[in-house]
């Protein structure tokens, strides 16, 4: 690990079925820093952001956050340790509120057991209540409290995904983990979600933003990593990677760089 | 369900012990005591997306605890407390390994506890054998009519538990775990644990329907806890509707007084001695064919969604 990083990722291999999805990288990301990983389809993006999330393991390599080691804590307890994670996908859990679905996130960080809820004691009560006022915050926060008591799986994909993330800010990560959270959104809220995420950033949080828009990217990250067929490319601020000759014609293609 | 249709509900079940024969007073006790199992069954297959097939065990393991300690000398309230905790605790042995693998293996695992179970009271004399633990001590209730309301006060205070469960940090984490592990697990949801407390809970409860009829019945058999009687608990859950709270009392009610029904018919004069037991199992297939064809999430989800067209609100009674 990287001495005072608060993410560190060090020769980090996953394979499925011989084939490597994420071989060998490496990064470290400081604190309070915007950091995005970009690369092709198949690039291996998705795998390593599974790798630090906890919903795979690695055959080789170790992650740390801040100076423990996660890669072989199942996800739970990394939620636990202040990860929180957007998923792509839209896993919203269908069933549930809006408001219950963001309340959910709030376990990374609350205690309250099957005992203290079947007595219904004080202390569970009075958690109950924080719980339900930070999620109203969070829901709040990414624009969707008007949401707040509609099933999830009727909200429309953009606010799937603000859900997700007022999921995620519930549990008061340390490291939130967006995976592409721009696709298939449009334009405007696109905008709404790269606002909200400086936003966040400027709130001192240490983000790790997948992602295959790369103008979303370069307008956001303070640095770049870039993965190429599994393995980091190039590493360097938004500026001297699209300068890379490198990832010009990895990724970016023979055309001007976006 | 409203509060005054729950409360107009709860004086009738309370007013009528008084009113019925001894005969029907016991299938009014039995009838709580399978609501309770029942409670427990519903909330395992509902919030933790797993099949006991062997819940009967867990009845027996409350029976025969209460009544070997009670045999034994204990004081009847010592043995009736003993009996949840027993059963939840043979539960947490049995489920921490296999909670973990996916599909059911819990399913069989239990059935196959049941049987073992079964055999072992069936062979142990410390247990009394095949022909039974005799001689337990009766509740300090005051008869027949104090066990029909001690039934009832743990029916409700079950399903208080149970709401309160599901209503809960808990109860969020398990529901949100049934629609998707993944992400339930990244926003913290410890799954293994959140469903073995889950079964263990339903093991108490079982448990402790058990300990009431050990010292109701005043005696007890292997032969009283079949595997039939675990599937009864099952259908019992779906026709109710799986992972509602009035569920369980209405799939048991429907069974019981169905099952009694064709009892009265299968014994007339004239119907072969095989008769009520073959109408039995054909209830039993016939109620769970037709649910899953026309109400197939049971009951009671039906009749709200039938009285309340969505509002965004899900209510416990029907979630």
């Amino acid at each position: 690990m990287t001495a005072g990083a608060a993410l560190t990722v060090s020769g980090v291999s996953r394979a499925f079925g011989g084939v490597y999805a994420v071989r060998d990288v490496g990064l470290s990301v400081a604190p309070g820093e915007l950091r995005a990983v970009i690369g092709p389809n198949g690039a291996g993006k998705s795998t390593l952001f599974a790798l630090i999330g906890g919903q795979l393991a690695p055959d080789a390599g170790t992650v740390h956050l801040d100076d423990q080691r996660i890669d072989r804590l199942p996800a739970h307890r990394r939620a636990r340790l202040g990860i929180g994670v957007v998923f792509q996908a839209a896993r919203v859990f269908p069933g549930m509120t809006a408001l219950e679905n963001v309340m959910v996130g709030a376990h990374a960080t609350t205690r309250a057991g099957f005992t203290a809820a079947a007595l219904r004691l004080p202390a569970h009560r009075r958690e109950e209540r924080e719980i339900r006022d930070r999620a109203a915050e969070c829901l709040h926060r990414t624009g969707i409290e008007d949401w707040a008591d509609r099933p999830a799986e009727e909200l429309p994909l953009g606010q799937q995904r603000a859900l997700q993330l007022a999921r995620a800010l519930c549990g008061r990560p340390r490291l939130l983990l967006l995976d592409e959270p721009a696709s298939g959104l449009r334009a405007a809220e696109r905008d709404r979600l790269a606002t909200l995420i400086e936003d966040l950033r400027g709130s001192g949080l240490t983000i790790l933003l997948v992602e295959h828009d790369v103008a979303f990217v370069m307008r956001l990250a303070d640095r770049v990593t870039v993965l190429d067929l599994g393995r980091t490319i190039a590493d360097g601020t938004a500026a001297e990677v699209r300068a890379d000759p490198r990832v010009v014609t990895a990724y970016l293609g023979t055309g001007v760089p976006a | 369900m409203n509060r005054r249709m729950l409360a107009a509900l709860a004086v009738v079940t309370l007013a009528l012990p008084p009113l019925l024969p001894e005969r029907h007073l016991a299938t009014y006790v039995l009838l709580g005591l399978a609501a309770t199992v029942t409670a427990g069954v519903s909330m395992l297959m509902g919030y933790a997306g797993q099949v006991s097939l062997g819940q009967a065990a867990f009845y027996a393991i409350g029976g025969y605890a209460a009544g070997l300690l009670t045999v034994h000398g204990v004081p009847t309230v010592a043995g009736l407390l003993a009996a949840p905790v027993v059963a939840a605790l043979a539960a947490v042995l049995l489920g921490a390994p296999l909670l973990r693998l996916r599909g059911h293996h819990l399913a069989f695992a239990t059935l196959a506890l049941q049987l073992i179970l079964l055999s072992l009271l069936g062979q142990g004399d410390w247990a009394g054998g095949a022909i039974g633990l005799q001689g337990i001590p009766q509740l300090p209730v005051g008869g027949d009519l104090g066990y029909a309301y001690l039934i009832w006060v743990v029916l409700a205070v079950v399903l208080v538990i149970c709401r309160n469960v599901v209503a809960s940090r808990a109860g969020r984490g398990l529901r949100a775990s049934a629609t998707s592990e993944i992400a339930a697990a990244a926003n913290g949801v410890a799954i293994a644990r959140y469903r073995l407390a889950v079964f263990a809970l339903s093991a108490a409860f079982a448990g402790l329907a058990g300990g009431i009829y050990a010292f109701y019945l005043g005696y007890l058999a292997p032969g009283s806890f079949p595997i039939l009687l675990s599937i009864e608990f099952v259908v019992m859950a779906v026709v109710g509707g799986i992972g509602t709270i009035a569920g369980p009392v209405v799939g048991a009610t429907v069974i019981v007084l169905l099952v009694q029904a064709l009892n009265t018919l299968g014994t007339q004069p004239g119907m072969p001695g095989y008769a009520p037991s073959v109408l039995s199992y054909a209830v039993y297939a016939l109620l769970l064919v037709a649910t899953v064809l026309y109400l197939p999430r049971g009951i009671v989800p039906a009749v709200l969604d039938g009285a309340r067209v969505r509002r965004g609100r899900p209510s416990i009674w029907g979630k």
